[in-house]
């Protein structure tokens, strides 16, 4: 019930400073822009098509060969799959802003102190804030999905729209996606518990991000891929770490001297 | 109601409060009083659960403040800070309505109607609290304090930067929820106010120097002088005093006299029917109290 009334102050204020939501929009787009540049519109200028790439062509292969697929759609799918992980993970970093400043900002503006002296728990405080960024983030890359897919629809080549509709494109979107986003932003907050200063907090919130982009882009070589089922165990991964976090969160966060030594 | 036993709070080497102990009874107001730094608000938040104290207890409304009791008691506690704490971008309703939700009131929109009626916030019931005046912001501040009818109020500078009539309001406000049973603590530098609000007042400078009725503190840096304000230069019946008192030390203290008596409650009967026999035009006789700002003054400057 607290964290219910605390989740709503925060989209109440959001809904008041929508510009807070900026960055996450900013990146949400140019993550959209930025594949379909790369296998739709760069092909279509150079008149090159991305088949016509052995090299590409023999990468792409680890994304799965389909029969019904050209070379062309083959590239696409490989390259739609990677950016599709891309896509869902840097929204977060936009996001970030938002979860640096929720300690932070609450005590800067002298609310954090009344709002300590109710039964709210630390427990329900920080949830509260987490969710707080998570929703919109989360509500923002949905939207962004389907544009994602929408155009995969209208511009890829015949067929790679229904080879994405995968398990693991499914395990990306509601596993790891969440639970990345779930897990930094945790940090950032427990960060912005422990610094005076939100941008200190942002800065190491990003940092978790870090490993899955290397990740992701590790991935671009060919060398590996991440099956479905190397996501989902990824994916728990990252929600077991988010529950350690939250433990953790709520053991660090020192309400003594939030109040009494930040200035 | 609220019990505070040898209440002490380190921050690293320094002592910002020191083996403080003091009660304030259900019905009661009590005023703590003390210079900038003397550890006020530090005893404040130690009593609302948001600071630990180093050594001591804390016992609101029966029940001890631990860690494990801290959310259910804090429930049971108003307490407004010194800054109002409002979030500037939502209105003065979605402030006390989250407050509602944090402590579960069950009627929350007529709870929240009423505290608006009676802090006359009606009007400005859908305004961003951004855009209001000091004084308003703090009516909100104060509302919210109240909204879940506590028993306890621990109250910093509830009137600070009020205009008088919202001051009068406030106190007014106090008066009745004392009548209702709350236990008041009110954290003030307002000597004025201690004196018009409080039941007892208590002077805190690290130590807690003193607590008690306002006369009775006064009393103890009365003088023992009687003052006799007399029509006319009241020079003329200095010799009828001293006659009427032998030993006495009297003086003219501006359009009085000022008589130090042995034994004023003997003395002074035989004093005044000596100076309306001299022909003096008595107006008034009073034993010489000291103001509240003078013993304040006392205690704070004596002590080291």
């Amino acid at each position: 019930m607290r964290i219910r009334t605390l989740v709503t102050k925060e989209f109440l204020d959001l809904a008041r400073n929508r510009a807070a939501l900026l960055p996450v929009v900013l990146v949400t787009v140019l993550s959209l822009v930025l594949p379909f540049g790369i296998a739709v519109v760069v092909p279509a200028m150079t008149g090159r098509g991305l088949g016509d790439d052995a090299d590409l062509v023999k990468v792409s292969a680890v994304a799965g060969i389909h029969g019904d697929l050209s070379d062309d759609g083959h590239v696409q799918l490989f390259l739609f799959q990677q950016f599709l992980m891309l896509f869902l993970l840097t929204p977060i970093t936009g996001a970030m802003a938002l979860a640096a400043h929720a300690i932070v900002g609450e005590k800067q503006a002298r609310t954090l102190e009344p709002l300590l002296a109710t039964p709210v728990t630390t427990y329900e405080l920080l949830t509260a804030k987490v969710i707080g960024a998570l929703a919109p983030t989360l509500a923002i890359s949905l939207a962004g999905l389907a544009i994602y897919f929408a155009g995969i629809l209208l511009f890829g080549a015949p067929g790679v729209i229904g080879a994405m509709a995968s398990a693991r494109t499914f395990v990306l979107i509601f596993l790891v996606a969440p639970a990345a986003a779930l897990l930094s932003l945790q940090a950032a907050i427990l960060i912005s518990s422990r610094v005076n200063d939100a941008r200190t907090a942002q800065q190491f919130g990003v940092l978790i991000i870090l490993p899955l982009t290397a990740i992701l882009v590790a991935q671009f070589t060919g060398t590996f891929w991440l099956s479905a089922w190397t996501l989902t165990l990824l994916g728990l991964g990252l929600l077991g770490l988010w529950v350690l976090l939250t433990l953790l969160s709520v053991a660090l966060f020192e309400r003594e001297s939030i109040l009494t030594r930040w200035k | 109601m609220i019990r505070a036993t040898g209440l002490t709070r380190r921050f690293g080497t320094r002592t910002a409060v020191n083996d403080v102990s003091f009660e304030v009874a259900r019905g009661e107001i009590v005023a703590l009083l003390g210079p900038n730094g003397a550890g006020k608000t530090t005893t404040m938040r130690m009593l609302a659960g948001l600071i630990a104290p180093t050594s001591g207890v804390v016992t609101l409304d029966g029940v001890q403040l631990t860690r494990a009791t801290g959310s259910a008691v804090r429930s049971r506690i108003g307490f407004l800070t010194e800054s109002p704490g409002l979030w500037d971008r939502l209105t003065v309703r979605e402030n006390l309505s989250v407050y509602a939700g944090l402590y579960g009131l069950a009627d929350a929109e007529r709870t929240i109607d009423r505290a608006l009626e009676i802090f006359e916030l009606t009007p400005r019931a859908g305004a961003r609290t951004a855009e209001l005046s000091k004084g308003t912001r703090q009516k909100v501040a104060l509302a919210r304090t109240l909204l879940h009818d506590p028993v306890v109020l621990l109250l910093d500078e509830p009137t600070s930067g009020l205009d008088p009539e919202v001051t009068r309001a406030v106190r007014r406000l106090l008066d009745e929820r004392r009548a209702a049973g709350c236990a008041i603590l009110v954290s003030t530098h307002n000597l004025d106010e201690a004196e018009r609000l409080a039941d007892r007042v208590a002077v805190l400078q690290e130590r807690l120097l003193a607590i008690d009725r306002p006369a009775a503190l006064r009393q103890r840096l009365t003088t023992g002088r009687l003052i006799v304000r007399v029509s006319g230069d009241p020079s003329r019946y200095v010799e009828a005093a001293l006659r009427s008192a032998p030993g006495a030390e009297v003086s003219v203290d501006g359009v009085a006299l000022a008589v130090r008596l042995a034994n004023p409650e003997q003395q002074t009967p035989a004093l005044v029917a000596a100076l309306v026999a001299a022909g003096a035009p008595v107006l008034e006789v009073r034993v010489e109290i000291p103001a509240l700002e003078d013993v304040y003054l006392h205690l704070t400057q004596q002590d080291p």
